[in-house]
């Protein structure tokens, strides 16, 4: 990590901030976060859907026939076909496009304009490889130049003001995910508790945390080491039994929990601006199902955690968050003889948050479905950036105006997606 | 060491520390693994990363009590032929023991495997893997055994897995660990474990299923730059199509069904395969892949990093060319990288957690039967064994372990601290050992935690905090949880 960050300076990603705004410790003089005052935007939570989630599943072209021509045994029906129980059927967002069924608790939020998606979205890779869309996608890149940091790192390492707290980026599980690669300040928990030393012996755990002080200092963990010590440190200073949630309609998997977790950091004010999430098992090459089946139960839990950490937030602080759901790549147009999808390009993003996004609608350039419209062996083509659907987010929610080199040459143009 | 723990055994060592498990009593008794070899502690004046220690560091899990001794006697290239021998060595016979009581569970004779609990089978699994990199004595088999478990990783909770994880585990990494790279992939491309947990049950004629193809090339053989195309994809597929496993009699183990095989002509990295071709499609496909430049590069690539924290183009050739040499021979290629010198001047590794958790315990001799006392503090560490979900394996590279050292440091507590389920450290045996070298208690605790002198000053910092922690088992969780041990 301390490597990466080092490179990061070295490759002069943050020459210009360094230009403008001198360096890095002169900025602890210009803005002073306190617990309680935080970053001047909204709170960034970003949910990756791991595996590639079939993006014309998740948001069905229900008016494109050769959606139905090239799915005949896995599309989820047409929200007027009465053939069908109404959970069968897509919810219809638009006339064109509708919801998967599994993620109808995400309508009300839809409705309220707190949910746009933006559809044909992805990045430059061709590989259709899960690990290198992946690392492509959490550096925020197009391909496979450009810097080896995380987008999200680069966000807070540029972001003009300062917010010392050890919580000020986390993510949810113990592995670090590349998007935040390069960044200080990252915590990894999977639960609160995971953050409390749990001494068997009496006495306290002050000493240790003495210790360990003055052990980390010097290799190449010092940096890390201090950074859990702070954690240590502000978690023991929450009181006991803090802002817990007695919100009982998360799910309880990984995501509802780590959404959870995450509400309740955001309600503590311990200076959460960013929190990674993952949901994995999208990687439906076979027996995908329809409106149940292996991808309806990992959307149900997607759909059921947003519905629950929106609900659980209140509408003060959702007013402060914005939500991205992104993937590696949207599968295959065709369905394969296993009842599944392949790797396949555009796939479909969703935003959510109180005030932040321009919900309510679908987003983006619909290139269509024809044969002669699709790229490759046969998928969706991407029409959209996604970086500049993560660009709108990062200048006019997060309010970091860094975005050139967040997103090193990107061919910026907003898409209307994200409200100011 | 082989005699000495020998000699000890023979004379019965009992009433040492008392055995945790239950059943076989005075046998276990006998056979506890707390007792100390003789020459347990390192010779004096050792500088820190010492070459015996770096290569054990390396080619093992970290020094037992008194590997240091057995492999300065053995010399480093005399400790890395037997290593490489693995079946001339004599197992512990706390470790035979211990894994008896698994055997039952893990019975790769799939019949009466899948009556078993899906949890308890991967319990066992989880069990059999920490014990035997704790006990064993063919390290470098082990070590081996973590590194294809990644590179062949299988998520053991989808579907029939955690069953078909364990004959895996037997069958495919553990047989060729050491073995011929063709083999190896030969065994992973008909384990019933690869073959469902990457959909080529349902890969058939008609239209193709290209998970497993895919990852295939792109994670086991070639890599991802390694020169096929999205057609190669495609074409891999169908050559394995029909590739898929009994279901009901003989459960778990490899089928062709021919009715299913695509059996028309297909091109695969430019090598035309005629039709008709049948099972020998695939076990083609797996020839030119194990032959192909790029697989003895991605493999070569790896291996350097595995061992030496880092790769070189220079490396990278000098490897790829004793692959290819040897008809993609594992063992060459390890010897190269542990006799080099360039394995002492390499960079510190990040330990990840199952290293740090089982370094923790050889170096402190610690008496474990591999169960959830530890596996519990694994997986808050990260390193839930058989559940990492995408087919690469766990990551290596440091920056994605910084992110999670209280769950380490809660393990030093743990241990130290005697919480952790039959999992035990004889501190005063410990101790005893350095008496006799006029070692003070905590002096011994370092020597044995780092087989260097106390006095080396890489020590000097957890050596300054000696008079803050009389407790000395307090002082261990302290040197547990320091930088200074979380590398290697």
């Amino acid at each position: 990590m301390l490597s990466t960050r080092r490179g990061l300076f070295a490759l002069g990603a943050l020459s210009a901030l360094a230009l403008t705004a001198g360096p890095r410790s002169a900025l602890g003089g210009v803005t002073v976060t306190s617990r309680k005052s935080g970053p001047p935007g909204d709170v960034l939570v970003s949910i990756f859907l791991r595996g590639g989630v079939d993006g014309l599943s998740m948001v069905v072209p229900h008016a494109d026939d050769a959606y139905y021509k090239n799915r005949p045994t896995i599309a989820l029906g047409r929200p007027n076909d009465t053939r069908l129980a109404l959970k069968d059927r897509v919810q219809d967002l638009d006339g064109y496009f509708g919801l998967h069924p599994a993620l109808t608790p995400l309508m009300p939020l839809y409705a309220a304009g707190q949910l746009a998606v933006i559809h044909a979205c992805g990045s430059g890779d061709q590989t259709r490889s899960h690990f290198e869309a992946m690392a492509t996608m959490e550096r925020g890149v197009s391909a496979d130049t450009g810097p080896a940091s995380g987008w999200l790192a680069r966000h807070l390492e540029t972001a003009p003001w300062h917010n010392s707290s050890p919580l000020r980026a986390v993510s949810l599980g113990t592995i670090l995910p590349q998007s935040l690669r390069g960044a200080s300040n990252v915590t990894a928990l999977t639960t609160l508790a995971d953050l409390r030393l749990q001494s068997p012996f009496g006495g306290g755990t002050g000493r240790f945390e003495d210790s360990l002080r003055h052990l980390y200092t010097h290799d190449a963990l010092a940096e890390a080491g201090q950074e859990a010590l702070s954690v240590l440190k502000t978690l023991n200073q929450l009181p006991a039994s803090p802002v817990l949630t007695k919100h009982s309609s998360y799910p309880a998997d990984d995501l509802g929990n780590g959404l959870r977790q995450v509400a309740q950091l955001i309600k503590s004010e311990v200076g959460l601006e960013a929190a990674c999430l993952d949901q994995g098992g999208y990687d439906t090459h076979v027996a995908q199902g329809t409106s149940a089946g292996i991808l309806a139960g990992r959307l149900e839990s997607l759909g059921k955690s947003l519905a629950a950490f929106a609900a659980d937030l209140g509408p003060e602080r959702w007013g402060r968050t914005t939500v991205v759901v992104l993937s590696e790549f949207g599968r295959r147009v065709a369905e394969n003889s296993g009842l599944g999808t392949d790797h396949g390009r555009g796939g479909a993003m969703l935003l959510l948050g109180g005030k932040s996004v321009a919900g309510g609608k679908v987003h983006g350039l619909w290139p269509g479905l024809a044969p002669e419209h699709l790229d490759g062996p046969g998928d969706l083509k991407v029409t959209t950036d996604y970086r500049n659907v993560l660009a709108d987010v990062i200048s006019m929610r997060l309010k970091n105006p860094n975005t050139a080199e967040i997103f090193p040459g990107l061919n910026a143009s907003s898409l209307g997606a994200v409200h100011g | 060491m082989k005699t000495t723990r020998r000699e000890i055994l023979a004379l019965g060592a009992a009433g040492m520390a008392a055995s945790l498990l239950t059943g076989c009593e005075t046998l276990e008794q006998r056979l506890t693994a707390a007792t100390l070899p003789e020459n347990a502690l390192p010779p004096p004046n050792l500088p820190v990363h010492s070459p015996v220690v770096r290569l054990l560091n390396r080619a093992a899990y970290g020094p037992r009590p008194g590997d240091i001794a057995y492999v300065t006697r053995l010399g480093i290239a005399g400790y890395v032929a037997e290593q490489l021998a693995p079946e001339t060595l004599a197992e512990e016979p706390i470790l035979a023991l211990r894994l008896r009581s698994l055997a039952d569970t893990l019975n790769p004779d799939t019949g009466t495997l899948f009556d078993m609990d899906d949890h308890r089978v991967v319990e066992a699994l989880r069990e059999a893997t920490l014990l035997r990199a704790v006990y064993s004595r063919r390290q470098l088999s082990e070590r081996m055994v973590e590194f294809w478990t990644d590179h062949f990783n299988i998520y053991a909770f989808k579907g029939q897995g955690p069953q078909l994880k364990v004959v895996d585990d037997h069958a495919t990494i553990r047989s060729h660990a050491l073995g011929k790279f063709r083999d190896l992939l030969g065994a992973s491309a008909q384990s019933a474990a690869m073959l469902g947990y990457l959909d080529n049950t349902a890969n058939m004629k008609g239209i193709p299923n290209e998970n497993y193809a895919r990852e295939l090339m792109e994670l086991h053989t070639l890599g991802v730059h390694g020169g096929y195309t999205q057609r190669d994809v495609k074409e891999v597929a169908r050559c394995f199509s029909g590739w898929t496993f009994e279901n009901h009699w003989h459960r778990g183990r490899f089928r062709f069904k021919a009715d299913m095989h695509d059996d028309g002509p297909k091109c695969v990295l430019g090598v035309s395969l005629p039709a008709g071709g049948g099972v020998k499609d695939g076990e083609r496909v797996l020839d030119i892949l194990a032959a192909h430049p790029a697989t003895a590069e991605h493999l070569a690539r790896k291996l350097c990093t595995h061992f030496l924290g880092e790769t070189s183009d220079s490396w990278t050739r000098r490897l790829a060319a004793i692959f290819t040499a040897s008809d993609g021979d594992i063992k060459p290629i390890l010897l190269e990288l542990l006799t080099s010198a360039d394995l002492l001047s390499a960079k510190p590794i990040l330990k990840r957690p199952l290293d740090f958790a089982v370094s923790s315990l050889r170096a402190l001799n610690a008496d474990t039967d591999g169960g959830v006392g530890v596996q519990r503090h694994l997986e808050s560490m990260g390193q839930a064994l058989y559940a990492w979900p995408m087919p690469d394996g766990f990551p290596e590279a440091a920056h994605f372990w910084t992110g999670a050292l209280i769950p380490r440091w809660n393990f030093a507590l743990a241990l130290s601290g005697s919480r952790a389920e039959n999992t035990r450290l004889d501190l005063p045996a410990l101790t005893g050992a350095g008496k006799k070298s006029g070692l003070t208690p905590h002096d011994t605790l370092l020597e044995f935690a780092f087989s260097c002198s106390p006095q080396d000053p890489a020590l000097s910092g957890l050596r300054a905090l000696t008079p803050q922690y009389p407790n000395l088992a307090e002082y261990t969780a302290v040197v547990l949880m320091s930088p200074a041990f979380q590398w290697h």
